[in-house]
């Protein structure tokens, strides 16, 4: 009888099994995020000390003092509230505009009949593929040569109303995933397909939205390139154009610029956590493509 | 005569309904129509013209292809730098992604917790990512040559190193790939349970179950997630921007780096749209390559598609 595996004894076994990978993966994924937190904690770090003990060898993981003061003296030479202020600027209207576009244009899509439908979409998921990189240039020309448009946020923000195809695509995806008898019932009642969207799929689709709002801020957030070259003015300059040109400025004063750096990482770190709850619960849906 | 009016009710309703939705539309269309075909049709057009700054364009035929592929001495090593990066940055931040998102899909306590760890690198900005990467890389006091020092390796230059430049920012590039890692996760937990369970009982190791249940079942979402990182990748600029100027020598200077010069630095709008078509459709060869090969290795469950 101790020879042949019984039922009972073959599961226990596997569970067993089953339990020795788990604590292996937890150990793994632990010595992992230790690796991908150390860079952050090292910028911190660093943003704390003097840049005497910065340049001192071997290096330490604490500062043996927490200068504070670091960040105080950095504002004289990065402004963080203005450039905040100036971000905020681009960003609020755009993450407003490009939401509302994504969603009626997600609705239209998910559930309205129109002549055209295939091919529009099809226009409009496409365009996925096009690197918006390659369009920089017209688009510079237009904004500054025919709207006359320098030293302006506009081109800046007004692109994000046309919401984005993938943000689009998103919502559209999960419009789809509601039984259309939820609508259904209401259009029986009576209510235009713009009082469904709004009293009946907008709740549902929370968590999309929110994560097409937090997509929409990344990518923006992210810029530079677009930030260097439509904006000259330094009142105007954003917290990506302040970090890269107070690298140029303080070159080797690095306790200043790890501070400056620090201050930039904030505002992110705060939105993300704030909608992080529905976010990962919005992203399932992007994998659901195919 | 109750089912004509019936009808015309209907396709009354239908009428709105249509109307709706091209109201809908409108904005996402215009910007389409106005940010995206136009413009690529213009970069091509403009690419025939010799535009220097604000002087009048004058045709030039096709001088300007010819001076890239010809005369230029940044172009040809503006591509190799491209897609030696995008390779190498796609194919750590995959198996990289794939890797966390596997160890997180186990039965593991705060799980939430590392997921949110993983993808924050991705929602610091770029810009001072790579500035405060910029002091970890640092020859002498930075953290990579300290490690590498007390395991007996000589300083390395990182970033002012032609050889390591490329490497080193595809590593800081991994590191942001938080968004893969989430997609990845979201994937893994739509593999039915069942396959599995029926593998398990046929008797199939671990590594087994990963390569002929969890693989194939996944090859959707590294489709999805190969393509959309190759775009981005390819279309980086933002290191060079602000950190190395495409240096040191010509060792990082991206495609598109190369098209803001001529375009913002020098007023070579005509050249610099030149290149941004070459990208265009270097770009659009490698999607090629990756939506062609595609169909042999995706498996699509019940067939369809």
């Amino acid at each position: 009888m101790g020879h042949l595996p019984t039922a009972r004894t073959l599961l226990s076994s596997r569970r067993r099994r089953e339990k020795i990978a788990d604590t292996a993966s937890f150990l793994i994924l632990l010595i992992m995020a230790a690796g991908a937190m150390l860079p952050i904690w090292w910028i911190f770090r660093s943003s704390l000390m003097s840049n005497a003990e910065l340049y001192s060898y071997p290096p330490k993981f604490f500062p043996s003092k927490w200068l504070f003061s670091n960040y105080v003296e950095t504002l004289q030479a990065y402004d963080f509230g203005r450039y905040l202020i100036n971000t905020m600027t681009i960003i609020v209207p755009s993450v407003f505009g490009g939401t509302v576009t994504a969603t009626l244009c997600g609705y239209a899509f998910a559930r309205l009949r129109f002549r055209g439908k295939k091919l529009l979409f099809t226009l409009c998921v496409g365009s996925m593929l096009l690197p918006g990189m390659v369009t920089l240039i017209p688009l510079y020309l237009m904004w500054t040569r025919i709207f006359h448009l320098n030293n302006s946020y506009l081109p800046l923000i007004l692109p994000y109303f046309c919401g984005g195809a993938f943000n689009i695509f998103l919502i559209r995806q999960f419009i789809s995933s509601i039984p259309r008898e939820l609508d259904e019932a209401a259009t029986i009642d009576g209510a235009g397909p713009m009082r469904v969207l709004v009293s009946i799929l907008l709740p549902a689709i929370r968590a999309a939205i929110i994560v097409v709002a937090l997509f929409l801020f990344i990518q923006m957030w992210n810029d530079l390139l677009q930030q260097t070259i439509y904006i000259d003015d330094p009142e105007k300059f954003t917290i990506a154009i302040g970090i890269s040109m107070l690298k140029s400025g303080l070159k080797s004063d690095y306790a200043k610029i790890m501070a400056a750096t620090c201050m930039a990482f904030v505002p992110g770190v705060i939105i993300y956590l704030c909608g992080q709850k529905y976010f990962v619960e919005g992203i399932v849906m992007t994998g659901m493509k195919n | 005569m109750y089912a004509t009016i019936k009808k015309r009710r209907l396709s009354q309703r239908g009428r709105q309904e249509q109307r709706t939705a091209y109201l809908c539309l409108i904005p996402a269309f215009v910007g389409l129509i106005f940010l995206t075909y136009l413009p690529l049709v213009a970069v091509f057009g403009i690419s025939f013209f010799n535009w220097k700054g604000l002087s009048t364009p004058t045709f030039c035929g096709i001088e300007n292809y010819i001076r890239l592929f010809t005369t230029d001495p940044y172009f040809k090593e503006s591509i190799k730098v491209t897609v030696v990066f995008s390779i190498l940055s796609v194919f750590g931040g995959m198996i990289y992604s794939l890797v966390v998102a596997m160890l997180l899909n186990r039965k593991i306590p705060a799980r939430g917790f590392f997921r949110a760890l993983f993808y924050l690198p991705y929602v610091l900005p770029a810009a001072a990512v790579y500035i405060g990467w910029s002091w970890l890389y640092e020859t002498n006091f930075g953290l990579f040559n300290y490690i590498l020092k007390s395991i007996g390796i000589d300083n390395v230059l990182f970033l002012n190193d032609t050889k390591y430049v490329i490497p080193s920012l595809a590593l800081i590039s991994v590191w942001l790939s938080g968004n893969l890692i989430v997609i990845f996760l979201a994937g893994l937990q739509n593999v039915p349970r069942v396959y599995h369970e029926a593998a398990e009982i046929d008797g199939a190791n671990g590594f087994q179950r990963f390569l002929h249940v969890t693989l194939p079942s996944m090859t959707p979402i590294i489709f999805y997630n190969l393509l959309m990182s190759l775009i981005t990748n390819m279309q980086v600029v933002t290191p060079a921007l602000s950190l190395t100027n495409g240096g040191p020598g010509k060792s990082s200077m991206f495609i598109t780096y190369l098209m803001y010069r001529y375009a913002f630095k020098s007023n070579q709008i005509g050249y610099a749209c030149a290149i941004s078509f070459i990208f265009f459709i270097l770009i659009a060869i490698f999607t090629g390559i990756v939506f062609s090969t595609s169909k042999t290795w995706i498996y699509y469950e019940g067939g369809e598609e």
